[in-house]
């Protein structure tokens, strides 16, 4: 168990391990308590012109029942948290925010709230967990729910008699669902649902699993690739960013970054050799100059390989060659392009 | 509960040592406490054959899914052998950690001493 953003949580559960818990979720199905992750209650009239003005990518991208990944900037462009934003209408929005930014989250919105708009933390009275893996959509259907969903979208649904706001979302790059019951029916559900993998072969799976997969898909982990001084276009998070937008916090900041274009940006990079990267090595060039850092490092179980994300100055390019500093050692790395493996979320 | 053979000894760093054939040579490896500790094994980073080595003094690194740990050598002496087979198969060493999954085979000058029996270890772990 590890302390996580003030949450217990586990790294890997008892019996499987990090690397089957991550080989479940890419071949078959695997099941996360995620229950640590914030939930915030947007609502009243006005709602999405708020928390547009606010947060960086556009709320009218989506329809009512579908989601969002946005991040929330200050206004010198670093980044408070990444977050999903589930629109139920232009009024009442559901946001689901890192554990550990929570609340700044909350603290900046209600900084900023006009009157007439309610914003409310509702950290423990929601519980999230990942179903995720090519099997999932069949999990989902042996609870008697149509599991067809549009990737981002989400409903209401009923299981083990609890309501369930079931949602086509992930972190792992799989096909897969994100549930979110109330924190007191949460034991019945995931329960439910350990039982529907049953006959799939699913594992349950600790943090370790959660970051292998988010790795090899490239996808940030603020603190690492974000951070308040880890800016969006700096790693290259510019997709959630609605440029067209008149402005959003930190907009002026990121438009001008946008446009010098020579910050140290975020590129993948493959081990050539044993060497496993981790956050914090200093990554070189050929004539051993520095010219990045490593945010993320992990062995990747599914290339079987060291793999990481970098922020590298903006001249290097896929398929130059670099070397990592590990730990003394000199490891050699080819620049990679995302993801590492296929993505399936689709 | 951990696998502590007790006809091995040990060093408090979570090393097995195992008499060999030749008195003047011993076999290392990682405890099962220490494999179960470290989770998957996914890479090994072993003494070279010829390379001296001193008691109680980092040796190589054992990395896992989850974290970097040293190896400490739990005697001094010269690196006679290495487990070839880890190099592609690191993850015998949680399979097997006495077994096949030991790391290197040590030239000792005399017996050694000072290292933990099973029951010593045992305290330890507990």
């Amino acid at each position: 168990m590890a302390d996580f953003g003030g949450w217990l949580m586990p790294i890997e559960y008892p019996g499987a391990g990090v690397l089957a818990e991550h080989t479940a979720v890419r071949e078959r199905v695997g099941l996360f308590d995620v229950s640590h992750l914030g939930k915030v209650s947007v609502t009243g009239d006005g709602a999405l012109e708020f928390l547009n003005a606010i947060f960086t990518n556009d709320l009218n991208r989506i329809v009512d029942s579908k989601a969002q990944y946005t991040l929330l900037c200050n206004p010198d462009g670093g980044v408070v948290d990444d977050l999903i934003a589930y629109r139920n209408s232009d009024s009442d929005f559901f946001l689901i925010p890192n554990a550990a930014n929570t609340t700044d989250v909350v603290r900046v919105l209600i900084e900023n709230v006009p009157s007439g708009i309610s914003v409310t933390n509702l950290h423990e009275s929601f519980a999230v967990l990942a179903l995720q893996g090519p099997q999932a959509v069949e999990v989902i259907r042996s609870l008697g729910i149509n599991p067809t969903m549009d990737y981002m979208a989400f409903a209401h649904v009923s299981i083990a008699g609890c309501d369930v706001i079931l949602c086509r979302t992930g972190y792992t790059g799989e096909h897969g669902y994100e549930l979110v019951p109330t924190w007191s029916d949460a034991p019945v559900v995931w329960d439910a649902l350990v039982e529907a993998m049953k006959p799939f072969d699913g594992l349950i799976c600790g943090l370790g699993a959660r970051d292998t997969l988010r790795t090899e898909m490239g996808y940030p982990l603020h603190g690492h690739e974000l951070s308040l001084e880890i800016s969006p276009v700096q790693a290259s998070a510019g997709w959630a960013i609605g440029w067209k937008k008149e402005s959003f916090r930190g907009s002026d900041v990121l438009q001008s970054q946008r446009e010098a274009g020579t910050v140290r940006t975020l590129k993948a990079l493959k081990s050539n050799d044993r060497g496993i990267p981790r956050a914090g090595m200093a990554v070189k060039a050929a004539d051993g100059h520095e010219i990045g850092v490593v945010t993320s490092g992990t062995f990747s179980p599914s290339l079987k390989v060291g793999i990481a994300l970098a922020l590298l100055d903006p001249e290097y390019a896929v398929g130059d060659l670099v070397t990592i500093d590990v730990r003394g050692r000199e490891s050699t790395a080819t620049i990679s392009a995302l993801p590492f493996v296929p993505s399936h979320v689709r | 509960m951990s696998n502590i053979p007790s006809d091995l000894q040990y060093t408090k760093e979570h090393e097995w040592v195992a008499p060999t054939s030749d008195a003047l040579r011993i076999r290392m490896g990682i405890t099962d406490y220490a494999q179960g500790a470290l989770g998957d094994i996914v890479y090994v980073q072993m003494p070279k054959v010829g390379e001296s080595v001193v008691a109680d003094k980092v040796c190589g690194e054992v990395e896992s899914t989850k974290s970097v740990s040293e190896i400490f050598a739990p005697v001094s002496g010269t690196v006679v052998t290495i487990n070839e087979a880890l190099t592609n198969a690191p993850e015998l060493i949680n399979s097997d950690p006495y077994g096949a999954g030991w790391l290197v085979e040590i030239e000792v000058p005399s017996e050694p001493s000072g290292l933990l029996s099973a029951a010593e270890y045992g305290a330890i772990t507990a």
